[in-house]
């Protein structure tokens, strides 16, 4: 539970949501697409240095992305499982 | 001040703590830190991608939302005759330093992708086009300093593009995340 | 209607310091592209095409004059689009010191490695720094242009030439597009995920991403009466997809637009055109959607050709170069080969060409996509109806 705030946080920062608030964020909305966050492909990206970034996890193509960050919840589970740090 | 064979039906010029609207007061925020987040809220513009852009594009945006509101015609349809023709001299000059830190350190090597991206001057046109639909040219020129006869030129060569028949165009630039300044126009092409 | 036409050129690459030069080893199949590894202390291998320091600074010590350079350090950047500029002019009959001449330079990051760095000048990272320092060194009174529009830099200029010169604004354009690779440019492409491991292979079913490339090219356009036999741009038009400022249209919408309206616009048919010379980065959603866009036009039949397999991308210079080869070759009768092209792979079934084949028409079209959602496209014809 405390992962999935941090990784609000750090999302928020990282994609510049500044309009959002951590409890904007529904940890089981979609963060892609038209709901939810809404986030693109730019965005993928970002998320993936964050990962490499904060908990040394190297993810090297953005499809296998597209999974882990389904949602913050699915994001917080890989994260720790994975996480090298 | 632009001039040739086209007519202007607004402009707007923005700089720190200030945008004008056909040359009067539309928002003021002396001092302001955040002047460009303010004239957002204040604007309602609902466009969260603004908090994702750069200085230079939240400037050319923010212009370019105060030239579309004052026109008072329906927002948001796709059109093909209206271009976006922006010129500047600092290019991406403030992005391009925040994008090289990011890679100077090869122990801390992490550059960012949507850093990467601002580091092309000519988003803020697509910035423009992408918001408001329009589907015509979008042209970025960089100048050594700001020249309105050869901004004029440029809009005037603009318009021997037959689909072309309005413009949002004019100078915005950003030398750094505190200095800005954009001066753009509406402008109809003369039939 | 007055008539824009070539009057002379030039290509800076490391397959050649003339378009003869570039075209032969073209021909001939060889590929400027190689693995680096390391360099710069990057920390990851790419492949790219980059200029010989020491060819370059010989032959720029060769044919710059001393006398007319305003300092005597010069980056790869400034050296490469000089170089080119100074190549291209020693032979054309233009007078460069005219107002009635304009100087358009074509770069997208020019020299933005000085940010890293500190010398020779901080204030050459500006990019109409090195657009006046060319002008000048032709001894030209206008302030000159650059433009900066992405990927698509290099057409723009070229139809910024032609609105110059068909405006009556001026009887001569000296158009550059040059961008060298440093360490900015090779790690954002590489974090934006764009860049393949091997050499790049355009519109393949196996495709990984793009090469990167450094280049200058020169072409020189001067007003005509309508009677020339000499190469000419006909059309072009630059159009925006309005859609995303990283990803292509995935319906092609600028690019066909750009397309459709060159097309239309420059006396030609399409059963005119030897071929599309297109932008063919090999990354899968570009290649992708320029089949798309060639497929709405109506242009599926038109055989299809890209050089990045030669060149790599090379960015500002990319649409002066191809222009350039592209007519060289419709010159010579031949459609250049897709140079790392195999199976196809994309949706529209393009006619690309993978060996040199025989034509003996006289246009062809160019086409170029890049990031700010902006697409160009021109047409070129060296037939004497006009």
């Amino acid at each position: 539970m405390e992962l999935i705030e941090e990784l609000k946080l750090k999302v928020i920062e990282a994609l510049n949501l500044e309009d959002m608030k951590p409890e904007d964020i529904d940890p089981d909305a979609p963060l892609f697409g038209d709901e939810g966050l809404g986030l693109d492909s730019i965005d993928v990206l970002e998320l993936i240095v964050l990962m490499e970034r904060n908990y040394g996890i190297r993810i090297s193509d953005s499809k296998t992305g597209k999974e882990i960050f389904a949602s913050l919840r699915t994001m917080a589970d890989f994260v720790s499982k994975n996480r090298t740090k | 001040m632009i001039e040739g064979c086209f007519k202007i039906l607004h402009s707007v010029s923005l700089s720190p703590g200030l945008a004008l609207l056909d040359g009067r007061k539309l928002f003021s925020s002396p001092g302001s830190a955040n002047f460009l987040s303010d004239l957002y809220h204040h604007l309602r513009a609902e466009y969260p991608k603004f908090f994702k852009m750069d200085v230079l594009c939240k400037t050319g945006f923010l212009a370019a939302e105060i030239l579309l509101e004052a026109e008072k015609a329906e927002r948001f349809v796709m059109r093909n005759d209206r271009a976006v023709l922006l010129c500047n001299a600092s290019s991406s000059i403030t992005t391009d330093r925040k994008f090289i830190e990011g890679i100077a350190n090869i122990d801390d090597f992490y550059p960012q992708p949507s850093l990467f991206v601002y580091t092309l001057p000519n988003i803020v046109t697509g910035e423009i086009a992408i918001r408001n639909k329009f589907s015509g040219e979008t042209s970025l020129y960089v100048i050594e300093k700001r020249d309105d006869g050869i901004l004029s030129s440029l809009i005037e060569r603009a318009f021997t593009d037959d689909e072309t028949l309005s413009a949002v165009a004019g100078w915005v630039d950003a030398s750094s995340d505190s200095e800005y300044e954009a001066e753009l126009f509406l402008i109809n092409k003369h039939l | 209607m007055m008539e824009v036409v070539k009057v002379s050129d030039n290509i800076i690459s490391p397959l050649g310091f003339s378009v003869e030069e570039n075209y032969e080893a073209v021909m001939s199949g060889k590929s400027a592209l190689r693995l680096y590894e390391g360099l710069w202390g990057l920390p990851f291998p790419f492949v790219a095409s980059m200029l010989d320091d020491s060819l370059l600074d010989d032959e720029f010590r060769k044919c710059a004059d001393v006398s007319r350079l305003p300092y005597g350090n010069f980056t790869r950047f400034e050296k490469a689009a000089l170089l080119s500029a100074i190549k291209a002019l020693e032979s054309a009959s233009v007078d460069t010191e005219s107002a009635r001449a304009l100087f358009i330079l074509s770069t997208t990051k020019g020299n933005v490695e000085l940010l890293g760095g500190g010398s020779p000048s901080l204030a050459r990272v500006r990019l109409a720094s090195t657009a006046s320092m060319i002008s000048r060194y032709f001894r030209n009174p206008n302030q000159p242009i650059v433009v900066s529009n992405a990927c698509i830099s290099g057409l723009c200029a070229q139809i910024e030439a032609m609105r110059c010169i068909r405006s009556g604004h001026y009887d001569c354009c000296v158009v550059t597009g040059a961008d060298v690779l440093s360490p900015f440019i090779v790690s954002g492409f590489n974090c934006l995920k764009a860049l393949s491991d091997e050499p790049c292979r355009p519109f393949s079913a196996n495709r990984k991403g793009l090469n990167l490339g450094e280049a200058a090219a020169t072409v020189v356009y001067s007003a005509s009466g309508s009677d020339s036999r000499q190469w000419r741009i006909a059309s072009g038009a630059v159009r925006n997809d309005a859609n995303h400022i990283s990803g292509p249209s995935r319906t092609g919408d600028g690019s066909f637009a750009a397309l459709d309206y060159a097309v239309r616009h420059s006396g030609c048919l399409p059963s005119d055109l030897a071929f599309l010379n297109v932008h063919g980065t090999a990354t899968p959603y570009n290649d992708e959607m320029e089949s798309v866009a060639i497929g709405r036009a109506g242009l599926e039949d038109v055989p299809v050709n890209a050089l990045k397999g030669y060149f790599g991308h090379t960015l500002g210079a990319a649409g002066v170069l191809e222009v350039l080869l592209s007519m060289h070759s419709v010159e010579q009768g031949v459609i250049l080969p897709t140079r790392g092209f195999d199976t196809l792979g994309v949706s529209v079934n393009l006619n690309v060409s993978d060996q040199p084949v025989e034509t003996c028409k006289k246009s062809f079209a160019k086409l170029l996509s890049g990031f700010g959602g902006c697409n160009a496209a021109a047409v070129f014809t060296k037939s004497g109806k006009s």
